[in-house]
């Protein structure tokens, strides 16, 4: 195979990848933050109705401790004890679709449109 | 196994360990998980072309392990596991079609497969679907530094056959 056959390819793979980017950059978030630890939703706090900033501690079994600063129309975490800080250095979000992830504390903060949370969107029945 | 294949094969994991130490130690380019230069794929692309897939194979593995040691996150070890493997199963398949020229192609792949192959880790261990919005800006890096490692492997390569080493 000649070479431009695979530049053909990458360029195809490149420009799909800009696509997305502009998709989802494009694409409004919600507006409730939901804290995800281990894949379940621990705590759902509505940004748009934040009064006073608050910060909350998120802690896991393996003693990873993420401290998450809220603020109107916005969250970050503020702090975490773990190695790479990639979560902190995310820094403040208020829109847009992508994720503040701390890997090594399983956590994931989500901008979303309705609560996550445990009981909050809960059914009010299953039948079946 | 021949004592000098043995040595060669621990020297140029020494060498991949070496490169991934001081690659860990450069601050993040981004605030992105698993945005990397991976400097460390030179060896592995260029064994791989050079030497054949077994010793590329161990000295991969004999890389990532003692990565995961000597950087004391094992948590991290899923991640380089699944994204190396991915890694040299794409660079092996694309070694049957491509020439001597095109193994910066190798190196391109290669990354968007290790790429994938940690989004797919992350999504194991986060159980969550989330990580993947980091798929675009991961496989677009991926290109650029899979295009300059492949490259690094690429003269590598050719310098070496010339002056008849290995």
């Amino acid at each position: 195979m000649k070479t431009k056959h695979f530049l053909a390819v990458i360029a195809l793979i490149a420009l799909a990848c800009l696509g997305a980017l502009i998709v989802l950059r494009l694409r409004s978030a919600g507006v409730i933050a939901n804290i995800y630890q281990d894949g379940t939703c621990i705590r759902s706090v509505d940004l748009s109705k934040v009064a006073a900033p608050e910060t909350f501690t998120v802690t896991d079994k393996n003693g990873h401790e993420n401290v998450v600063s809220v603020e109107p129309g916005r969250i970050c975490v503020a702090r975490a004890n773990c190695p790479d800080q990639v979560c902190v250095h995310e820094g403040w979000v208020s829109g847009g679709t992508r994720p503040i992830v701390c890997l090594p504390a399983k956590l994931v903060i989500r901008l979303e449109d309705k609560s996550a949370a445990p009981g909050a969107d809960a059914p009010d029945a299953v039948v079946g | 196994m021949t004592t000098k294949r043995i040595t060669r094969d621990a020297l140029l994991t020494a060498i991949a360990l070496t490169i991934f130490m001081v690659e860990a130690q450069l601050p993040a380019l981004a605030p992105v998980p698993g945005m990397k230069l991976g400097l460390a794929n030179i060896v592995t692309v260029w064994a791989l072309f050079t030497l054949g897939p077994l010793d590329a194979l161990m000295i991969l593995l004999g890389r990532i392990l003692l990565g995961a040691v000597f950087a004391g996150q094992l948590m991290a070890l899923i991640y380089s596991l699944a994204g190396g493997l991915l890694c040299f199963l794409v660079t092996l398949l694309l070694r049957r079609v491509l020439t001597a020229r095109q193994i910066f192609i190798a190196g391109i792949f290669g990354a968007m497969a290790h790429n994938t192959g940690q989004l797919i880790a992350a999504t194991l261990v986060l159980k969550s679907l989330a990580v993947w919005y980091y798929c675009p800006l991961l496989l677009l890096s991926g290109i650029v530094t899979g295009a300059f490692t492949g490259l690094a492997a690429q003269y590598l390569h050719a310098r070496l056959a010339k002056s008849g080493s290995s």
